[in-house]
């Protein structure tokens, strides 16, 4: 390797990315028949050429590493894998015997399950935001004409309890005098 | 199945294998690829620890995402991919560090080659060295993407259509990248050709 200075001549601006694909091997029969001819013809573009030949394998070589650590790399390898399937085997023994159309069974009697339950269960739940909702019903509530109705029984049971409120205070009256 | 018989079964039998629960045969994908993935991710980080960090995650991710191979690509270019993506993921994160190693590294360059064996190395060693020195550091100040095509091109060798698979671009975009890359560097080591 020897020290050039820093005097880059640039490829020809039309040919430059061409050339970059003519010294890697690619680019059509066509484009690499175009290079070869302007080559020819192009000091410049030759001397870039040149360059890429020059540089970039050395860029490439890769350094050398003992057989050992390609033995410890493929054996570390191995008990991560080991220990990455161990991890994840709980949950998929879980799910083992599901394979194929079994999953989306498992969901949907699932799903069923629920809203089987959801429907018997019903009558039988108790929530506590509806307790005093559920002390008066709901035939009840709709028909406020009946509330004079039950304003009035209201009234007969208080006079019901009245008369026997009296009834027990003249008794003892009645035999004080008797 | 045997060893021999593993390592002569094609790559997307392989998959295919693993895809069914044989998940042992992976190893034969991990042999076969690990010294590819492993240089790449080399050139990525220019540490051997993180090298092996990187590559093996990229295999672990393999190994946990086989199921959803589709085969639409080839594996090689699907486990490029990984490889790449847990790369620059890596350079993201860690991007500031590296460069100021890679500094670092240009600065004491000079005492290490005269430390070596208490004399100077050989003057085209030397300059060999301080080239590879600036190539890295001009690698790092490129941006991601023409990097990436640069790498694996000039050190892994895949074709620019596998390029653009791995890269999920085009080939024309993937030939802009790489002929800027390879512009930068030719500038910047003009005087070590």
């Amino acid at each position: 390797m020897t020290e050039r200075g820093d005097t880059l001549r640039t490829a020809c601006k039309d040919f430059e990315e061409d050339l970059v694909l003519y010294y890697y091997g690619d680019g059509s029969a066509a484009e690499r028949s175009r290079v070869e001819g302007h080559l020819q013809g192009c000091s410049s573009c030759q001397e870039f050429l040149d360059d890429l030949r020059k540089l970039l394998p050395k860029m490439a070589k890769p350094s050398e590493l003992p057989p050992t650590f390609w033995d410890n790399y493929y054996n570390e390898m191995v008990q991560k894998l080991a220990v990455y399937e161990e991890r994840h085997a709980w949950w998929k023994s879980w799910f083992a015997p599901m394979r194929g159309w079994m999953l989306p069974a498992f969901g949907t009697a699932a799903v069923a399950a629920l809203a089987i339950g959801l429907v018997i269960g019903r009558g039988h739940w108790h929530y506590p935001f509806s307790q005093t909702q559920e002390r008066i019903p709901q035939e009840i509530l709709a028909d406020t004409n009946q509330l004079e109705f039950f304003e009035s029984m209201d009234l007969l049971e208080n006079l019901s309890s009245l008369e026997t409120q009296d009834g027990s205070k003249a008794q003892p009256g009645n035999s004080q005098h008797g | 199945m045997n060893e021999t018989a593993q390592q002569e079964l094609r790559d997307e039998e392989v998959v295919a294998l693993c895809q069914q629960g044989q998940s042992e045969v992976f190893e034969v994908l991990v042999r076969k690829y690990m010294e590819k993935a492993f240089r790449i991710a080399f050139d990525f980080t220019h540490d051997t620890e993180e090298a092996k960090d990187l590559s093996q995650e990229a295999f672990l991710r393999a190994f946990s995402r086989i199921k959803q191979f589709d085969g639409r690509s080839s594996f090689y270019t699907w486990f490029y991919r990984l490889v790449v993506n847990i790369c620059l993921d890596h350079t993201r994160r860690k991007g500031r560090v590296i460069w100021e190693r890679l500094e670092k590294e240009t600065e004491g360059s000079t005492e290490r080659v005269e430390l070596a064996d208490g004399s100077s190395l050989p003057d085209e060693e030397a300059i060999a060295g301080e080239a590879k020195r600036k190539a890295d550091l001009t690698l790092e100040a490129m941006p991601n993407k023409q990097r990436t095509a640069f790498l694996l091109r000039n050190h892994q060798g895949l074709s620019i259509p596998d390029i653009a698979k791995v890269m999920k671009t085009t080939e024309g975009t993937v030939r802009v990248y790489l002929h800027r890359a390879v512009a930068a560097l030719r500038q910047s080591l003009v005087e070590f050709v």
